[in-house]
């Protein structure tokens, strides 16, 4: 487990304050960097942004830069899945040390279980959101 | 001490209909109005459940709909929407109606069509489901409603040992059990085999793990604890009402297979009524998925945190069990109209605790526990009840 690290980044939203919106997280996904938030109260880590950090209420919250490999801490081969994807394939959740991400797994049904260690690989897109994708950590 | 009292119910068999919503809420609500021996103008308010009739029908705004519909036309009338949560909120909060003196007594109820006769599919419903997941932070990964139970199932079978074949005594359970209730919406036996040779969904659930589409509605006339005795109808106590959320997403929660959320609301709930799970005559749960059922079990306090598997496989939770859950079959056999489940399992139980249940009656049954649950077990409520008023 590495320890997260600050992250410089522009704050042009116009909301007045730095805090990491849904807009930046995308858009740093979407280069390849899997953005956080980190509470300065109580240390929470989550790898979904918010207004507020969501175990202590918190609003002192800085975005870090999240750990690109982790450990599958749950997963599932899904097989029927929603309209406008195609099956099978698996959604994970990742834990990363500090944070946990829900991602889906590169390759078909069965690619990783529980305790696998996986590695953030790039971002899949549907309806135009983008999700982070992890693959099998090579060794 | 009663916080309100259930004075009449009625609900429609769940399955597949082609009535519209508001004719199946008609169904469920004019039974309850006669189970009570009240007429329209006895009823104060509406507190009304559906979850997605936007999305599935273009239907919203239904509660004034309905209430002129049935005759109520100038009540207040509110609707609730919290998932598969729906309507056990909307009760929530007719129980604190009455008990607050704010109105004299109330129709409560839900309805939700999910079938075919929606004109939408699998995908197009899997979808509309998904949405109820974080649009931003799960939705875009292709996570499904049986992928969210699947995590946490998962985990839990890594954490506890929980096996497949666990799993599919559940189902095997409640679809004994939906045998005995003509409403139910599956009325046939199947076995582990068949469950487990039944095409995967989202592993570790296969087909028959899960709960089914269905269309139906559900209602209960609530009035204060004070006035319960003074209707026809035979008045069943509501104890204790416990009502948590828990992080959103998924990935946030602390301890995912915990459903923390559950097992706050199970604490509230059974704090009020002076009780706990383990002196529960019977429990309906939200079984949207047989995992779903196993944690339940366990966040209620009626088997030990990790036995939820085992005590489905032994028995334990069966109709002649120790602690029988689902009795109605559940949602896995009775089905799961979304915004109609929750006041479904207050059916469920104020019949039981009449003694009404005809060939699922639990014996003796002087208290029962609800547990539904809203999204990726985000809200919980938990209610309970006791015979007489």
């Amino acid at each position: 487990m590495s320890e997260t690290e600050e992250v410089e980044r522009s704050s042009d939203d116009g909301d007045g304050d730095d805090r990491l919106t849904y807009r930046e997280w995308a858009a740093a996904l979407r280069e390849g960097t899997l953005l956080g938030q980190e509470c300065s109260k109580c240390g929470h880590v989550t790898a979904a942004p918010k207004a507020a950090c969501a175990q202590c209420g918190d609003r002192e919250i800085s975005t870090t830069k999240l750990d690109t490999e982790g450990e599958v801490h749950s997963v599932t081969t899904i097989a029927v899945p929603p309209e406008r994807f195609e099956g099978d394939y698996q959604v994970a959740l990742v834990d990363l040390g500090a944070g946990r991400v829900l991602a889906r797994i590169d390759g078909g049904r069965e690619t990783v279980e529980i305790g696998d260690r996986v590695q953030f690989t790039n971002a899949m897109e549907a309806d135009g959101h983008p999700a982070p994708v992890f693959e099998p950590t090579e060794g | 001490m009663p916080r309100a009292s259930v004075i009449g119910v009625g609900m429609t068999p769940f399955g597949v209909h082609e009535a519209t919503l508001p004719e199946l809420f008609a169904e469920a609500a004019f039974p309850a109005f006669d189970d009570a021996g009240i007429s329209a103008g006895e009823i104060d308010a509406l507190y009304f459940g559906n979850a997605m009739g936007g999305q599935t029908e273009n239907d919203t705004h239904l509660a004034p709909t309905l209430t002129s519909h049935v005759g109520l036309a100038g009540v207040p009338a509110q609707r609730f929407e919290d998932a598969c949560a729906t309507s056990s909120n909307a009760f929530k909060h007719a129980v604190e109606a009455v008990e607050a003196g704010l109105h004299d007594t109330v129709l409560v109820g839900g309805v939700e069509r999910c079938t075919p006769e929606t004109g939408l599919g699998t995908g197009a419903m899997t979808r509309i489901f998904a949405s109820a997941s974080h649009r931003q932070y799960e939705q875009p990964s292709g996570l499904t409603f049986p992928g969210v139970f699947a995590l946490l199932t998962k985990r839990h079978m890594y954490e506890h040992g929980t096996t497949d074949e666990q799993l599919a005594h559940v189902a095997v359970k409640n679809h004994a059990n939906g045998t005995l209730n003509p409403r139910a919406h599956f009325g046939r036996d199947v076995t582990t085999d068949d469950v487990l040779d039944s095409p995967t969904v989202a592993d570790p659930f296969h087909l028959f793990d899960c709960c089914p589409f269905s269309d139906g509605a559900a209602a209960a006339i609530v009035t204060s604890a004070d006035t319960g005795a003074s209707f026809d109808g035979d008045g069943v106590a509501v104890t204790g009402i416990g009502h948590a959320t828990d992080v959103v997403p998924l990935a946030d929660k602390t301890h995912p297979s915990t459903t923390q959320a559950a097992r706050d609301a199970a604490a509230e709930a059974y704090e009020q009524a002076d009780t706990d799970g383990t002196v529960m005559d019977l429990a309906e749960v939200h079984d949207c998925f047989t995992g779903a059922e196993v944690m339940a079990s366990e966040a209620l306090g009626l088997v030990e945190t990790g036995d939820g598997g085992p005590a489905a496989a032994e028995g334990r939770t069966s109709l002649e069990g120790e602690i029988p859950i689902n009795p109605s079959g559940g949602l896995k056999a009775k089905g799961h109209p979304i915004g109609a489940t929750g006041v479904a399992q207050i059916v469920e139980l104020t019949e039981h605790l009449r003694g009404e249940a005809n060939d699922r009656q639990v014996d003796d049954a002087t208290k029962g526990v609800a547990h539904n649950l809203g999204g990726d077990a985000a809200t919980t409520v938990v209610t309970v009840m006791e015979a007489g008023t």
